[in-house]
């Protein structure tokens, strides 16, 4: 390249410098990337040998505002059936940037770890939890719920909780109702209390 | 008898003095031991440090005063000495010719004011080498820090810090993204050779933010003539395995007289820090700074080009960074990070990645023997970005990434007069764009922005003997602009701001080592675009944030005071000041929690309210004897919201500082050889406000050690240092960091410093 045209160059780059110091950029809309708008828990009954019955429900939580202020989550309520057992799969998405979240965490499995406690879990436990993800990771999008034949009590809480970026070898930190959680570092991304009825 | 009545009359009238003040015509600078004459008494004197002279016991009579020093105009002046004391201000003018080999030693005003000013320097400088600046600061009294974590720390002056105060570079007022408590100042502490801090209003001076003090990073004067000198230092400590290294090099040009150079560079790199149980994981820190400047000057006409780059890159303690409310009380209650953590270099997500280019061009030219004409301009581009723990892709994005650009435009004319008045008046000119960089994935904390700055100010200080007397008026006017989006719909707002602010002050010489001065300024500050329309999470703080886009400036007066003695074994200062503040902003927790489907989070919202700030410095040293000499500074800040009868968070504690020295080198010889033990005590934060998200600490005491030799290696010099800080290896948090909710501070280091001058 020429002397003369490296010079025009280096003038075009100058004056560009200091016409985008003279005036702000426009701004752009951003969709909020790291949001999540949608909670989904699938139930799916199965018998003893794991087979489906019957059709699979699920219940929801939303907050289609994403971080407005002064708006609370609609959040359902799970109704489950004593004695049975079911297959239960969290789906997560961004209705903002209608983006499929599960993929995401799913693609992240060794730096995610969902957690499920509340009083279903821990302090009157009727529920009870076992990772069955696809893979070797424990991550707790997929995993079998069995309710008791005859709990004490037929309302409680499931609060589900996904851990990001903790220690998966912390003692303890393969249970799913691990209530240490924080012991094992990373930060909270859900956290969303359920409230359950058992029939 | 009449002999003796005769000696009587002549006593009386004999008892008269010269009083008089030498300073340079071209800065108001005072001058040490120019020659003072009085050729018919034959008697003369030598001016002090600060340009002070007293000639006693003349008699009444017409005299002639001589006064010289070397490289400037003799001047001579006729008095009439009659039955008062006489006293004058004498303003010597620099001689055009070149002295070889003359070199002026010693410690320079930065700023002539008549507040209270302390500076850092020398010695005390070289000691402070491989710290940030908000830590270098500390060695002042009144100065603390406010910090997060052990990397970033910003200087607190009197309990205010961030926009209401400001910091120059070169005297450009660095415009950084200051607003943010986790925003350090854009600004490598080695490129200076003397750090000023101004603790009084100086709006005035400085424009609009100036409130609490300023702080003026300098570099030495470019060399007018043949010169070359390098200095090299080398940094080394072993908490975080720190290595810092800074090469700069003086330049003066043989055959261009008045043409200088200066070019300085620093890197920095250390990994993670060491509490004393445990070391806190994502600590380290990675520094590239440059700069450099070329001057010229002849007796008419003074240019110099300026040029600075800061570049950090930062890691953020792991645990810091929380999802929701009860993960940040979950760590509050463990009171340090969960894991043990080990040594690393690595710096990872959450980080921050800060550039910092500030460019100016400066030069003056001497209309005439009394006026000067100086123009000065300066580019700024500060471009943040913050990376959080996200999912995916976004974690090589940034989260927060904002570009700043500011143009300065300063011209203002000084007129220093044989008289006794000297001053300044001038326009002060800046301009701001500050952009969201799309792509980010987040919805902006802040809206983009166009800020528009103009002020109008003059000064005049009358100097007469022992006294001075400064009084300045300045008006500004301010629009800001601001676009950005809230849920795919567009927001706007126009901002217009005005004022008017004023200072009167005051300098008098009580004796040759007795200095009073007193320093009454009004200062605004403009609420700050995210005091204004902050509205959502911030991020790693588990806090939403809502601004208040109605807030009005703050306007503040601060009264400051100050006693100054020099005695030969004894330097004593000591400050106090009273500094009401109207529409003070601050951020207030609002007891209420906000839902989401990620938890629940603390609501901040800013409001104002009137507070009062007061306090003391003080800061002495005493020489016991030839080899042993102690010092003890310290400070107390209040600050009360006077609106609700309580305290603002974040005010430093009551601390004190004390230190014994001894000296092993011989009287003959300056080189120094000295140890110092110095012990630093910190009080608990017992002005508490009502709602903090966890107590304050307790109170601590730390103990640091350090010593310093300085050796010749032919002609050049070599100083080597070795510190210990924090000797006992004390587990301790303090108030002013915001990690003191997660960690304990960093245990001992130990630190070489190595200073060769070639």
């Amino acid at each position: 390249m020429s002397t003369k045209s490296n010079l025009y160059l280096i003038a075009l780059a100058v004056a560009s410098l200091f016409f985008s110091s003279c005036k702000s950029e426009d701004p752009v809309p951003e969709n909020d990337g790291e949001l999540i708008t949608d909670v989904t828990l699938t139930f799916q009954e199965i018998d003893a040998s794991g087979n489906a019955l019957g059709a699979p429900f699920d219940f929801t939580a939303s907050d289609s505002e994403g971080i407005e202020i002064g708006s609370a989550p609609d959040v359902e309520t799970v109704m489950l059936t004593k004695g049975k057992r079911y297959e239960m799969s969290v789906d997560v998405y961004n209705s903002v940037a209608g983006e499929d979240i599960t993929e995401e965490i799913r693609a992240e499995g060794d730096e995610h770890q969902f957690y499920f406690l509340g009083s279903a879990f821990t302090s009157s436990p009727f529920l009870s939890y076992e990772y069955n993800d696809d893979g070797a990771e424990l991550i707790g999008l997929k995993g079998i719920v069995t309710v008791q034949q005859s709990p004490g009590v037929n309302t409680a809480n499931i609060q589900l909780l996904l851990r990001h970026a903790l220690d998966k070898n912390y003692p303890g930190a393969d249970n799913p109702n691990f209530q240490d959680y924080a012991k094992a570092g990373g930060e909270t991304d859900l956290d969303i209390t359920f409230p359950v009825v058992v029939e | 008898m009449i002999l003796l009545l005769g000696f009587k009359i002549q006593a009386q009238d004999c008892s008269l003095s010269i009083r008089g003040k030498i300073i340079h015509l071209e800065n108001n600078e005072p001058i040490e031991a120019a020659y003072v004459w009085v050729i018919e008494a034959e008697e003369g004197a030598v001016s002090d440090q600060n340009g002070n002279f007293t000639i006693k016991n003349l008699c009444r009579g017409n005299y002639t005063v001589t006064i010289q020093y070397l490289g400037h105009k003799t001047i001579t002046d006729s008095i009439k000495l009659e039955s008062t004391t006489f006293s004058k201000t004498y303003r010597l003018e620099e001689e055009a010719v070149g002295l070889q080999g003359v070199e002026v030693h010693g410690h320079r005003d930065a700023v002539q004011t008549t507040t209270a000013v302390s500076a850092l320097y020398g010695e005390n400088l070289m000691e402070s080498r491989g710290e940030n600046l908000g830590e270098s600061l500390k060695r002042i009294s009144g100065v603390s820090t406010f910090s997060t974590g052990n990397s970033i720390s910003k200087p607190v002056i009197h309990g205010m810090h961030s926009n209401r105060i400001m910091i120059m570079n070169n005297g450009i007022r660095l415009e950084g993204q200051q607003w943010g408590a986790e925003h350090a100042p854009e600004i490598d502490p080695f490129l200076a050779d003397e750090i000023t801090v101004v603790k009084g209003a100086e709006t005035v001076r400085y424009g609009p933010e100036a409130m609490g003090g300023v702080i003026l990073v300098n570099p030495a004067p470019l060399p007018t003539k043949k010169f070359s000198k390098t200095n090299l230092n080398l940094v080394g400590g072993t908490n975080g395995r720190m290595g810092n290294i800074n090469l700069v090099h003086v330049g003066g040009s043989d055959k261009i007289k008045g043409l200088g150079y200066r070019i300085q560079g620093s890197a920095k790199r250390s990994g993670n820090v060491k509490s004393p149980d445990y070391i806190q994981e994502n600590t380290g820190v990675s520094e590239l700074n440059l700069s450099s400047s070329l001057g010229y000057s002849s007796s008419k006409l003074g240019v110099e080009a300026y040029y600075s780059l800061f570049h950090t890159e930062l890691g953020i303690l792991n645990d810091s960074h929380t999802g929701n409310l009860s993960d940040l009380q979950n760590i509050i209650v463990n009171g340090r990070p969960f894991a043990d953590g080990e040594f690393s270099y690595d710096i990872l997500n959450p980080k921050q990645r800060v550039t910092h280019h500030l460019a100016k061009l400066k030069s003056h030219y001497h209309i005439s023997e009394s006026w000067k004409l100086n123009f000065q301009y300066g580019f700024q581009l500060n471009h943040r970005q913050e990376f959080d723990k996200r999912r995916g892709n976004l974690n090589e994005k940034a989260s927060l990434d904002l570009e700043l650009y500011t143009n300065t435009v300063d011209l203002y004319v000084n007129h220093t007069h044989k008289n006794e008045l000297s001053g300044t008046w001038g326009i002060n000119f800046i301009q701001q764009a500050n952009s969201n960089v799309p792509g980010t994935g987040v919805t902006p904390l802040i809206p983009n922005y166009d800020m528009v700055n103009t002020g109008l100010y003059a000064m005049e200080k009358y100097s007469k003997g022992p006294l001075e007397v400064e009084a300045g008026v300045r008006y500004d006017f301010r629009n800001v602009s601001t676009a950005r989006y809230i849920n795919q719909e567009l927001r706007t707002a126009d901002i217009a701001y005005q004022n008017f602010s004023a200072f009167l002050g005051g300098l008098y010489h009580i004796s040759p080592d007795l200095t009073f001065n007193s320093n009454l300024g009004s200062a605004w500050r403009p609420p700050n675009v995210n005091e204004l329309f902050s509205e959502g999470l911030h991020h790693g703080a588990a806090a939403v944030e809502i601004g208040n886009p109605d807030m009005v400036s703050e306007k503040s007066l601060k009264w400051i005071n100050e006693l100054q003695y020099d005695g030969k074994r004894t330097h004593l200062e000591f400050t106090a000041y009273l500094n009401p503040i109207s529409d003070y902003i601050y951020l207030n927790p609002t007891g209420e929690v906000y839902t989401s489907l990620r938890g629940t989070f603390n609501i901040y919202e800013y409001l104002q309210a009137n507070a009062l700030f007061y306090g003391f410095d003080f800061a002495g040293s005493y020489e016991f004897t030839e080899k042993i000499s102690g010092y003890l500074k310290g400070s107390i800040v209040q600050a009360k919201n006077t609106d609700d009868n309580n305290y603002f968070p974040f005010i430093p504690s009551n601390r004190m500082d004390w230190g014994i020295s001894y000296d092993f080198s011989q009287a003959t010889d300056s080189r120094t050889n000295k140890i110092t033990l110095s012990n630093v005590l910190v009080a608990k934060q017992n002005r508490e406000p009502d709602f903090d998200i966890a107590p304050p600490p307790s109170a601590y005491a730390l103990f640091n050690i350090s010593y310093n030799k300085e050796f010749n290696v032919g002609d050049d010099k070599l100083n080597l240092g070795l510190q210990v800080q924090n000797l006992f290896n004390t587990s301790y948090k303090d108030y002013m960091n915001r990690f003191r909710y997660f960690s304990y501070d960093m245990g001992r280091n130990v630190l070489i410093k190595i200073n060769y001058e070639f």
